[in-house]
């Protein structure tokens, strides 16, 4: 652990850091230590909210390169201190909270576009770029990461690998591990490695996918490669409003189950569809489901893809809303993340992401959505799915309170309780406890419970062994202090 | 305190992460508390306990923001946390807690408002700013249009007309600068002020009338008082390579007033305006916004003006073209770049 500040030890490390990156990039003021005690966590906002301290890091350091990371984390091995790997602090588990103190290490200078390979078609990038910036680099040479989620404008490239992020397009183009050609990773111990250059082979099992998802916690991904694609010709969207949420999901699983491949489907329940959809687009006459989808890609197979997509969705009594309905949501897609759409203090409120298959993805929402509903009368639970496979699709499912208690204890228990029952029940009929936000510090605990034991056998032992000291991001994924 | 007046921008910025990539300033420290974020979470921290205000956490973060705007011309919603900040130097100020050479450059700034009136009686006047002063290439480009559009004008010089020392937070200083400007315009007989500064077009469209004080003439941008010209000025094509050109947008016309006229004068005259760095949208600001960072903090200018030299397609031969002389001499003394203003662009087409 670090010395308090005031004893001289501090000062001593504090300058084997400044010698591995660089005075102006070792950082104790108090604004950023301040500003890093705070994600997009509920937690940390409540505690913040309440005028209660969140913890802080002691230092945060701005490595620019994989060789000065390594050097970070051998000086933090030598004294064990906890390091703690920040992007773009936009995650809602808390994974990047320094939760004791310590180093916290900003990746926002690993920021270089280093090639786009016009003939692979890939981009190859630091990781501590803001996936929005890379996007804009990508698309001045002509294409596209396809990679483009609600937080691209704030979270960096490593948040992605680090949580399994994915995007709105995800239904065609695939979550971040199916874009990722390659990593390097500087390893809690400091060694500096790369998994191999290509995502499929039968060398050996999958680096890179062990690294996916792994949250800091295995070492820090400073570079990466991804693919890119052309910029489609075309890409249009359509809309209905079912009856029934049932019904909305039995026709978006039949457009699955076609193997017509859209780029984008997204099923509202009726209590989203009443409220949030609503809301956002400023329409008056909306009430049941709500179910968009596009395609993309040359304009004559889109055109032909939307026209089966159509005769499947006409199987349902629906309403059609045109191209002019679906065209609205591609336009409003972020805009149910800014202020005053997207939930805010004095609410409690949470995002219990979870994917199933088909068979079970309804079991799993109407029994999040009971215990929800029996155990929690004042909250409200809203759901939409917005990630659709081949086998089946994720449910962002969230649940509401107008006001949580003002006492910080009771309403962090309060808010715990609905993750854990929630979740469990989730587990209990066919689903795990996240699809793309992560586990960090809300979901760690339940990991166990998820894995059995694969937990200690497998994750705990190869933990132990990447980090002897547990230094990397202790408290997160379920991996304790 | 008159961060109170923002509550609404400080609750909706504190927890929102979604212009972070147009900070200017954060994307260059990469410091969190540099981010409209950051800034809220502070100042939301000082709403809970007012002593914080006096923090050199607080105060230097406030110091330091670009104050672009371009989170606000971003946001669905426009939360002006631009305003929570300049509220928070006002209560800095208020409190004796502005850090000595914020203070130190207050009162040269409010010592330079004396304003001096200069030419034959004419309708309209041209404010040559401190900015535009330095840089004498751009009042000579402006008389050539004048010129060749048959504009007579007198000219109006001094110091601050209120906007730096509004930035700064010293409002009654402000205030006692623009109503020395309004009194001179006044006794000008002035109809129409054309400023070459969009810092000064914003102090005189919206601090002037928010300060209580009414300007009896109308207000333009040179590049407006161009745009209205042009049909009348005989101007040569622009050829060949000089023809395509980086527009660079002003954080004043584009994130304070959605002036459109810059782009419209260059493209009318038949530029090029090729996509400077990615898009237009990402925030290439090097402090306009907050007028007098050099005097401040010239390392973090520094930082600005590289950040934008890197972002230029060929830093040693690109032409950007700016419609803020704060700008051009920023990039040009920081960063090297070949920087022109729309006036010197016009004319010289003439």
């Amino acid at each position: 652990m670090l010395p308090s500040t005031s004893n001289y030890m501090f000062e001593m490390i504090r300058s084997e850091l400044t010698d591995a990156v660089g005075k102006e990039y070792v950082d104790v003021r108090e604004a950023d230590r301040f500003a890093h005690s705070v994600d997009y966590y509920w937690i940390p906002e409540m505690w913040h909210d309440r005028n209660m301290p969140n913890p802080q890091a002691d230092l945060i350091v701005h490595p620019g390169t994989a060789e000065e990371v390594s050097k970070v984390m051998k000086i933090a091995n030598t004294y064990k201190i906890p390091v703690v790997p920040w992007g773009g602090g936009s995650g809602s588990q808390g994974g990047a909270l320094p939760v004791l103190g310590g180093i916290l290490l900003d990746t926002k200078r690993l920021n270089r576009v280093w090639k786009i390979d016009t003939t692979a078609l890939t981009v190859t990038a630091g990781t501590g770029i803001i996936m929005r910036h890379l996007e804009w680099e990508v698309n001045k040479a002509g294409y596209s990461t396809m990679h483009l989620p609600a937080s691209i404008a704030c979270a960096t490239v490593g948040g992605f690998l680090a949580h399994r992020g994915t995007g709105v397009l995800s239904t065609k183009w695939g979550k971040i591990e199916d874009m990722v050609m390659s990593l390097e990773v500087v390893l809690p111990t400091g060694e500096i490695i790369n998994t191999l250059p290509i995502p499929r082979h039968a060398s050996g099992p999958d680096l890179t996918m062990m690294f996916l998802g792994s949250e800091g916690t295995l070492g820090v991904i400073t570079k990466v490669t991804l693919k890119i694609h052309p910029q489609p010709e075309a890409r249009k969207f359509r809309a209905y409003l079912f009856k029934t949420f049932d019904d909305a999901m039995d026709a978006g699983a039949s457009l699955m189950r076609s193997r017509l491949r859209p780029c984008a489907i997204r099923l509202y329940d009726e209590e989203e569809t009443r409220h949030h959809v609503k809301r956002v687009f400023g329409l008056d006459d909306i009430s049941g489901s709500y179910l968009v989808f596009g395609f993309d890609g040359y304009e004559k197979i889109v055109d032909l893809e939307m026209e089966e997509a159509m005769k499947i969705m006409r199987k349902y009594d629906v309403r059609d809303l045109g191209s002019k309905g679906g065209d609205m949501w591609w336009e409003n897609k972020y805009k149910f993340f800014y202020p005053p759409y997207m939930f805010h203090m004095p609410q409690a409120f949470g995002t219990l992401d979870t994917v199933a298959t088909f068979s079970d993805i309804k079991n799993v929402y109407h029994a999040m959505k009971k215990v929800v509903n029996e155990n929690f009368p004042e909250a409200r639970f809203i759901g939409h799915f917005s990630h659709w496979y081949e086998w089946g699709c994720m449910l962002y499912a969230r649940f509401i309170f107008e006001k949580a208690p003002a006492d910080p204890r009771e309403a962090a228990a309060l808010y715990n309780r609905v993750w854990d029952l929630a979740i469990r029940a989730a587990i209990a009929n066919g689903g795990v406890i996240n699809e793309h936000h992560g586990v960090g510090l809300k979901l760690g605990r339940l990991m166990k419970e998820l894995y059995g034991p694969a937990k200690e056998l497998v994750l705990d032992k190869l933990k132990k062994e990447l980090d002897p000291n547990n230094i990397m991001n202790p408290g997160k994924m379920g991996f304790g202090f | 305190m008159h961060i109170q007046k923002f509550e609404d921008a400080m609750k909706a910025c504190r927890f929102c992460f979604m212009c972070r990539h147009l900070s200017a300033v954060g994307n260059v420290t990469f410091s969190e508390s540099d981010t409209p974020r950051g800034r809220a979470l502070l100042l939301d921290k000082v709403s809970m306990n007012p002593e914080f205000l006096r923090s050199e956490a607080v105060v230097s973060t406030m110091y330091q923001s670009d104050l672009s705007a371009c989170c606000r011309f971003h946001c669905v919603s426009h939360y002006d946390e631009n305003g929570l900040v300049l509220a928070a130097r006002r209560d800095i100020v208020e409190a004796g807690a502005a850090p000595e050479n914020v203070g130190k450059l207050a009162a040269e700034l409010g010592k330079s408002a004396a304003f001096k009136v200069s030419g034959k009686k004419a309708d309209t006047i041209y404010f040559i700013d401190r900015y535009t002063a330095r840089q004498p290439e751009i009042s000579g480009a402006f008389d050539k249009i004048a010129k060749a559009a048959k504009v007579p004008y007198m000219t109006i010089t001094g110091g601050c007309l209120g906007k730096a020392l509004k930035t700064l937070g010293f409002e009654n200083e402000a205030k006692k600068a623009a109503s020395a400007f309004a009194k001179a315009l006044a006794a000008s007989g002035a109809k129409v002020v054309v400023v070459s500064n969009p810092a000064a077009y914003d102090a005189l469209k919206n601090d002037c009338p928010a300060l209580g004080i009414k300007l009896k003439c109308k207000v333009m941008h040179t590049s407006e008082f161009i745009a209205g010209k042009l049909a009348g000025l005989k101007l040569r094509k622009p050829a060949g390579k000089a023809s395509a050109v980086y527009y660079l947008e002003s954080d004043f016309l584009r994130n304070y007033n959605e002036v459109a006229a810059p782009r419209e004068a260059l493209t009318r005259c038949g530029f090029k305006l090729l996509p400077f760095g990615t898009n237009n949208e990402e925030s290439y600001s090097a402090g306009e916004g907050a007028c007098v960072l050099p005097e401040l903090n010239p390392g973090l200018v520094k930082l600005l003006a590289e950040k934008v030299a890197s972002r230029c397609d060929d830093a040693k031969k690109d032409t950007l073209v700016t419609a803020s002389p704060y700008t051009k001499h920023v990039l040009t003394k920081y960063a090297g770049l070949k920087v022109k203003t729309i006036e010197e662009m016009v004319s010289s087409l003439l």
